[in-house]
């Protein structure tokens, strides 16, 4: 036993370096024992998902007994963890079940999701069993239970189940349960959508018949602020899509100076609102105390100084300065000073945005063939391309575990979302508007 | 034990807390729910270790999963509910959101006054209209410097100007669809301000002249080609009487 664990210790810490880009912090906590699969040159977990067990004689119209764990399988693929396999229902009885886990070990899967699902009225509840299939008795690791009401909130409990699933094989919530807002064109005009991760309920944030832009989402209160137009000049507004009280309501007004209000960046702790303005003549940046008129000048060059985007310290902003004769990606302290050039390279580098880990600035570089997204590191070190000739790639969006990133891309015609991993992996689509979809931001987790 | 080598070669994916390797070792399973060191936000230690062991209360609110072995069936079934973190029933989490910031201070008119947190008191841009009296003038990729060709044709509006004293003046700064949009907002700015600047050079009163920045999001030609670029990098004029 003591030597089993011993091999695990030393094991766990490789293959962890392996799957995730960065070591979770230090209160990561029990995970359990898994294999490795190789695939696709990556090592994933093998995860068997059967269909649910139906604890209730209740109809399940919704196939849902099906449904959530294909939901649930797709979240865990999408991760990048998992090799996911949806099998169907596991047998009745215990040895049957044994067998079955048996025969799916046998096939290359190393973990087991049992979900026991009742159907009660308009509430769905499911308690999920993590086992371990490389345990010769398949041993439990985690039983957990869930309910969402009504019915139609199905996706949000898979969802939560899926995020459940990382936490307990990473230490780290999963970012299922996340959103993204994005710009829309309807015809003449940009409004905010939103839609879930994955792309599935979109719904219309504004209507405003106006030319909306540049959404950033609050890491703390659920508000998104964005720049719009609807009242003539571009000033800095905030929505609270949660919220249904402001339903039907204008934006709340955020900043109005004469002249430019735009690229507004959250602090980290929600407070302060970094954001570009040209009040003292040419676009400069500032920060703001929410819910307060206390703005503060940070930049004062001749030329366009926009794009700010925070260190998850709080203690830095990278941003967009020209000030060396075109756009380049530049750092300075958060009080302003200490400014230095982080790029090199490249003629038109714009759109820095920090990664959540701290490790990583993505931007927008302009090249021969269009734009594209290339990765840097805080110290200037290491500027790579994350795309590369396939339309023009822009605007990227961390999501909040670090590890994923939405941006536009007009590699399949007009500007539509699409997501890859932070080392530029796995890109694939995520939006089939009619119109274009641009300028994404991806929530943080909900509380 | 019947692991095959393949199996122990590619072993284990794991992050052990303390609260594992003590609980959640085979054959001992950990007989309650169990209560790891939960509650805080964040990325809490929540347990949900040892066969049958169930998962820490996280995050408040929601139901608590209730039920027991109730639903037990299979393996592993022993006492084996967790506390079930509730399911987001209430509708919306709510965003107390920090009141109307925008009421505040007093009435700004225009650049005098303003505050930043109310909308100053220029004209509307709805309120100025074409005229075939103004011509528009171009700029090069990524620059805001007025080109000396097209001097000549701001000489001309600041004449156009000077002979209609009462006459308003918009400036419109553009930006081709190339770049990205905050930084071809700040762009289509300069632009702006620099033809602005060239005809309050000229003697034009700065006091009739608003200028506004669409950045790229009103080109005047969709095709994506130079031909169409070299049109849409342009200052446009509009006036109101």
């Amino acid at each position: 036993m003591a030597r089993w664990l011993g091999l695990l210790a030393i094991l766990s810490a490789a293959l962890l370096a392996a799957v995730l880009p960065a070591p979770t912090p230090s209160h990561s906590q029990g995970v359990e024992v898994f294999l490795n699969v190789t695939q696709g040159g990556s090592k994933k977990l093998g995860i068997a998902i059967p269909e649910f067990t139906r604890l209730t004689q209740a109809p399940d119209e919704g196939n849902f007994a099906r449904a959530i764990p294909e939901i649930i399988g797709n979240d865990l693929r999408f991760s990048a963890l998992f090799a996911v396999a949806n099998v169907p229902a596991l047998p009745a009885t215990k040895d049957g079940i044994q067998q079955e886990f048996a025969r799916l070990q046998q096939a290359g899967a190393h973990a087991a999701m049992h979900g026991l699902m009742r159907i009660d009225g308009q509430r769905l509840t499911i308690e999920f069993r993590l086992h371990d299939l490389t345990n010769p008795e398949f041993r439990l690791i985690a039983s957990k239970m869930f309910w969402v009401e009504p019915l139609a909130d199905h996706r949000r409990l898979a969802h939560r189940i899926a995020d459940e699933v990382v936490h307990q094989f990473t230490g780290e919530r999963g970012i299922a349960e996340t959103k993204i807002v994005y710009v829309s064109q309807f015809s003449a005009n940009k409004e905010l959508v939103m839609i879930d991760y994955d792309g599935f309920n979109q719904a219309q944030l504004t209507n405003l018949r106006s030319t909306s832009l540049s959404p950033a989402w609050s890491p703390t209160d659920s508000s998104v602020a964005f720049t719009s137009f609807f009242k003539g000049y571009p000033y800095l507004f905030r929505i609270f899509p949660f919220n249904p009280r402001r339903r039907g309501q204008d934006p709340e007004l955020m900043s109005a100076w004469p002249g430019i209000n735009t690229a507004p960046a959250w602090a980290p702790d929600g407070r302060t609102l970094a954001l570009t303005l040209s009040k003292g003549g040419n676009p400069d940046i500032f920060t703001l105390r929410v819910g307060t008129s206390d703005f503060r000048q940070l930049t004062n060059s001749r030329g366009i100084e926009t794009d700010p985007s925070w260190s998850p310290t709080g203690r830095q902003i990278v941003f967009t300065s020209d000030r060396s004769g075109s756009p380049q990606i530049w750092v300075m302290d958060a009080e302003g000073t200490n400014a230095r050039r982080l790029s090199s390279g490249g003629s038109y580098d714009t759109q820095p945005r920090w990664s959540p880990r701290g490790d990583t600035i993505v931007f927008t570089r302009r090249t021969s063939s269009g734009f594209d997204l290339w990765a840097i590191n805080p110290d200037g070190s290491n500027a790579r391309p994350l795309t590369q000739s396939n339309g023009s790639n822009e605007g990227a969006s961390w999501a909040p575990n670090g590890r994923h990133l939405v941006f536009s891309s007009t590699r399949g015609g007009r500007a539509q979302l699409y997501t890859m991993l932070a080392d530029g992996t796995e890109q694939q689509p995520l939006t089939r508007d009619r119109g274009e979809a641009s300028s994404p931001t991806w929530s943080p987790r909900p509380q | 034990m019947s692991r095959k080598p393949w199996q122990t070669t590619f072993a284990v994916l794991a992050l052990f807390a303390a609260s594992v390797v003590l609980t959640g070792c085979p054959k001992k399973p950990a007989p309650q729910a169990g209560t790891g060191p939960g509650g805080g936000a964040g990325p809490t230690v929540s347990g949900g270790t040892g066969s049958g062991a169930g998962g820490a209360g996280a995050a408040g609110a929601g139901g608590t999963g209730a039920g027991g072995g109730a639903m037990g069936s299979g393996p592993g079934s022993a006492g084996s509910m967790g506390a079930g973190t509730g399911g987001a029933g209430a509708g919306g989490t709510g965003a107390a959101g920090a009141g109307g910031a925008g009421a505040a201070g007093g009435a700004g008119a225009g650049m005098a006054g303003a505050t930043g947190t109310t909308i100053p008191s220029l004209p509307s841009p709805k309120e100025f209209v074409e005229s075939g009296a103004l011509r528009d003038v171009y700029f090069e990729f990524d620059r805001y410097d007025v080109r000396a060709g097209d001097k000549g044709t701001l000489d001309e509006n600041a004449r156009w100007l000077k002979t209609n004293q009462t006459a308003l003046l918009l400036i419109e700064g553009h930006a081709d669809e190339r770049g990205t949009n905050e930084y071809n907002l700040a762009l289509g700015e300069r632009r702006a301000k620099a033809t602005r600047d060239y005809l309050v050079s000229l003697g034009i009163d700065a006091g009739r002249i608003t200028v506004i920045s669409y950045g790229e999001e009103r080109p005047t030609c969709t095709d994506k080609n130079d031909g169409c670029w070299v049109k849409n990098r342009r200052a446009h004029f509009l006036v109101k009487q």
